[in-house]
């Protein structure tokens, strides 16, 4: 596509400034594995990797870490949050693509990406003070004397409902994802040809068997895509957690007990680390987040970038 | 009969994602309510003319997080801004179309995503820890690295949009590349990559999570960059978690100024958009 | 005389910026036949088609005034039901519109919709309407692979066998062959003509040697106005309007 000209000097320096700036994106990505690899080098050859993965260890008078306890938050607070957050951004993207009244989804869909732009701090403050008492006073007791009576489940229920606990991270966190989760499935639900929508009411299909029957199905790659995305951000996420989590390095069956993630122990520990293998240890857990979350990313765009492109020709 | 029963379950289905729509907008409007009614009894003059006092006692405000907000996040956009706009003017024009281009990009999308708080422990390693102590640099390269790809990404697409016909005509007339890119795409994308700038603003604005470790946080005015400097997002985090009463306070208000600056930045961007690329 | 399955009375249509597309049309469609209707592109005639089956309703602000008069009632009205009308007249689009599901299931679709889930009667009905659009013989060994596999003229088949196994009693082309090969064509088109023993077909269509080949009755189209409606062969020997001719002729459009 490049002209055939006599090249200019000064072009020459333009497109190698434009193209060593265009570098910093892979300077950067190597840089961190680079850098947290090294970082981290003393933790990795003390504990080795699955060593260190399935360790429940955090003591840093005895020096013995491992990722376990951190993992454990992390995992559960992320599911936690995709299963409060999935069906909700799913209910609002079916409502603003086909339900709303045209003049209803201009708006509805800027209030939700306003949602998405509020920072993860104020998530946090909001939850901190506002959620997790409405949650120890109210929610927790009430889950505790219906669902904690439960014979199995009863276990995810039991302790003192304190308010700083997975579930109210897991709470928060979720409505920072809804907007998110909800702007990429409204955008995949986009992408149905209306000719086919059309076709489907054209054999006399209601309103909602098109969008199950029609709609999810065309979308459901970009969708999975968007979950998967949206699966990054909650683990990655540090802020809105750590104010509701508190920091708390055990395993336990209860929703209502504090945790720690590995985003929450790095926040809170950084700085404070005072042996060189703590310190390691804190690099250890940024490496396999940036690792976990580098991956996770790479099959969403994979994901995403294919949208069906067979189907109705074109 | 099957009509019915088709036609109820339709109706339930529907009525459902109206309750998801009702859900949203209720958080929405729960949390800039909240933030809004605690934020507007901490505001004050005092907030934004004065600095910290002691902890324990009253009065104080928080001028240096403001001021140090402001500096570390416009350093932020000076590193940013020239490196992610010239990326993607390199994506977009002279490796257009190929594969470098194309993975570049990827790479781009993908760490615009990445975990905040690991660019944290990464600036950290380099900066930080050889230094052996935080710094205002360390905070703004933190955010120019969420920043760079934000850019550079935008710019991409902005300058991709822009009609080749546009660039043939000016060839035409026998101008080299780096003019034609200067002076007839970049003008044509001008909107477009500002939007893109002020979004990406917005966005490193709020965070907090890559400053813990890098300009950490200082109590008393300051503007050098080469020591800590408190920003406003780190003092709230430490201010709401501290056991004060006027902590908090100040940390709500912190939380407005910080949630109204955001919010209008992203609302005067997606204006901009609309009214210069039409309905998306 | 011919039995008049569809009567459209003084139809006017105004598309939701307020475009008066349709103006004053009043024709009448009998049953068992093909009926054409041609004309220069933004003429109305895919408007009018999609009138048929209220497909402008999926979309907000359009407005009718006017009759269709279908089994003796006003299809216009408010309290008709569009599921039902819509599985009495199906349609065909521009383009092959296969869903994302196995050839099997694209037919089925609409037979479930209506509660038919026996295997027996659902596999009879998806033979018979694949026979019906002459896909049978293509297709019966592997019903269960994914719609998209088959060639743009199957896929449209397909789409049509996909109408047809509701049993609709109209049946609404929209330009089917716009997308298609010369071959695909030719047997979309007879298609058409072989199904009218059994509905009947509305066509549009911007190829006058097509509307000539098929259809029995012309209906042509200017601005939004019904210019000439008569037999195929009358419009296309001897037409009585001057814009008719001039078009048939391709003095324009």
């Amino acid at each position: 596509m490049l002209p055939e000209l006599k090249r200019d000097p000064v072009d020459l320096i333009f497109s190698a400034l434009t193209g060593l700036a265009s570098l910093t994106v892979v300077v950067i990505v190597m840089g961190l594995f680079v850098v947290l690899l090294l970082e981290s080098y003393p933790a990795i050859e003390r504990f080795g990797v699955v060593g260190f993965l399935t360790s429940t260890d955090w003591d840093p008078v005895r020096e013995s870490f491992g990722a376990l306890t951190s993992l454990y938050g992390t995992a559960v607070t992320t599911i936690l949050a995709l299963l409060f957050a999935i069906p909700v951004a799913l209910g609002i993207a079916v409502f603003v693509t086909e339900v709303a009244p045209g003049f209803l989804r201009g708006p509805i869909g800027v209030a939700i990406e306003l949602l998405a732009a509020i920072p993860s701090i104020i998530y946090g403050m909001w939850g901190l003070f506002t959620v997790a008492p409405i949650m120890a006073e109210y929610i927790e007791p009430f889950l505790q004397s219906t669902l904690g009576r439960l014979p199995i489940l009863g276990v995810l229920f039991e302790g003192t409902p304190m308010g700083i606990d997975l579930l109210t991270a897991g709470l928060v966190l979720s409505i920072m994802i809804i907007p998110f989760t909800a702007s990429i499935a409204r955008d995949a639900f986009n992408l149905t040809p209306p000719i086919v929508k059309e076709s489907a009411y054209a054999v006399g299909a209601t309103k909602w068997e098109v969008i199950k029957d029609v709609v999810l199905p065309y979308s459901k790659k970009a969708v999975f895509g968007g979950v998967v995305l949206s699966l990054g951000r909650a683990l990655g996420e540090t802020m809105a957690v750590a104010f509701v989590l508190g920091n708390n390095h055990q395993i336990t069956t209860s929703l209502f007990d504090a945790a720690a993630t590995i985003t929450v122990t790095l926040a809170n520990e950084f700085t404070e680390a005072d042996s060189d293998i703590y310190l390691a240890s804190l690099f250890y857990l940024a490496l396999i987040l940036f690792a976990f979350s580098f991956v996770l990313l790479a099959v969403a765009k994979f994901l995403l970038l294919k949208p069906q492109e067979k189907g109705v020709n074109r | 009969m099957i009509a019915r029963w088709r036609r109820l379950k339709g109706f339930t289905a529907l009525g459902l994602s109206c309750l998801a729509a009702v859900l949203g907008l209720f958080w929405l409007f729960f949390i800039l309510v909240d933030v809004l009614v605690h934020g507007v009894r901490a505001l004050s003059p005092e907030l934004f003319l004065q600095d910290p006092v002691p902890a324990g006692l009253p009065g104080g405000g928080l001028r240096n997080a403001f001021v140090g907000q402001l500096l570390i996040t416009s350093v932020a956009a000076l590193i940013g801004v020239p490196l992610g706009v010239l990326g993607g003017t390199f994506l977009a024009e002279y490796a257009r179309g190929k594969p470098l281009a194309r993975f570049i990009s990827i790479l781009a999308d993908i760490i615009v995503s990445v975990p905040s708080i690991v660019v944290g422990t990464f600036v950290y390693a380099l900066m930080v820890k050889p230094l052996g102590h935080f710094s205002g640099w360390a905070g703004a390269v933190s955010l120019a690295i969420i920043m760079i790809p934000v850019v550079l990404r935008t710019t991409e697409e902005v300058l991709t949009l822009v009609p080749w016909t546009l660039r043939e005509a000016a060839f035409a007339l026998g101008a080299p590349y780096y003019r034609v890119i200067l002076q007839i795409v970049y003008r044509a994308g001008a909107t477009g990559i500002l939007t893109g700038i002020l979004l990406s603003i917005a966005r490193v604005a709020g965070e907090t999570a890559p400053l813990l470790f890098t300009s950490f946080n200082n109590s008393f005015f300051s503007v050098n960059m080469n020591e800590p400097i408190a920003s406003l997002t780190v003092t709230i985090f430490q201010y709401a978690m501290g056991p004060y009463e006027n902590w908090h306070q100040q940390a709500w208000g912190a939380s407005l100024v910080i949630t109204l600056f955001i919010l209008l930045l992203t609302i005067v961007g997606r204006m901009i958009i609309r009214w210069r690329y039409g309905k998306r | 005389m011919m039995e008049v399955e569809i009567e459209v009375k003084d139809l006017n249509f105004y598309y939701a910026g307020g475009v008066h597309a349709l103006k004053d049309i009043n024709l009448k469609v009998y049953r068992n036949t093909v009926t054409a209707l041609i004309g220069p592109s933004g003429c109305g005639k895919t408007t009018l088609l999609r009138c048929f089956n209220r497909m402008h309703d999926l979309y907000h602000g359009n407005r009718y005034t006017g009759q269709i008069i279908f089994k003796g009632r006003d299809i216009l009205g408010k309290d008709v039901d569009l599921i039902d009308l819509r599985s009495r007249i199906g349609m065909v689009f521009q383009k092959p519109t296969p869903f994302p599901m196995s050839i099997f299931d694209n037919i089925a679709y609409g037979l479930r919709l209506r509660g038919i889930k026996k295997r027996t009667e659902l596999s009879e009905r998806v033979e018979r309407a694949l026979r019906q659009a002459a896909l049978w013989d293509e297709v019966k060994d592997k019903l269960h692979a994914s719609a998209y596999e088959l060639s743009g003229g199957q896929q449209q088949r397909l789409v049509i066998a996909r109408a047809l196994a509701v049993e609709p009693e109209v049946l609404l082309f929209d330009e089917p062959t716009s997308a298609l090969d010369p071959i695909s064509t030719a047997k979309i088109e007879e298609l058409a003509v072989a199904l009218k023993k059994d509905v009947t077909v509305i066509i549009v269509t911007h190829n006058m040697q097509q509307a000539a080949r098929i259809s029995d009755w012309t209906g042509f189209l200017m601005l939004g106005e019904l210019i000439e409606y008569d037999r195929t062969e009358k419009i296309f020997t001897n037409p009585s309007k001057k814009l008719t001719e001039d078009y048939i002729t391709g003095r324009f459009g």
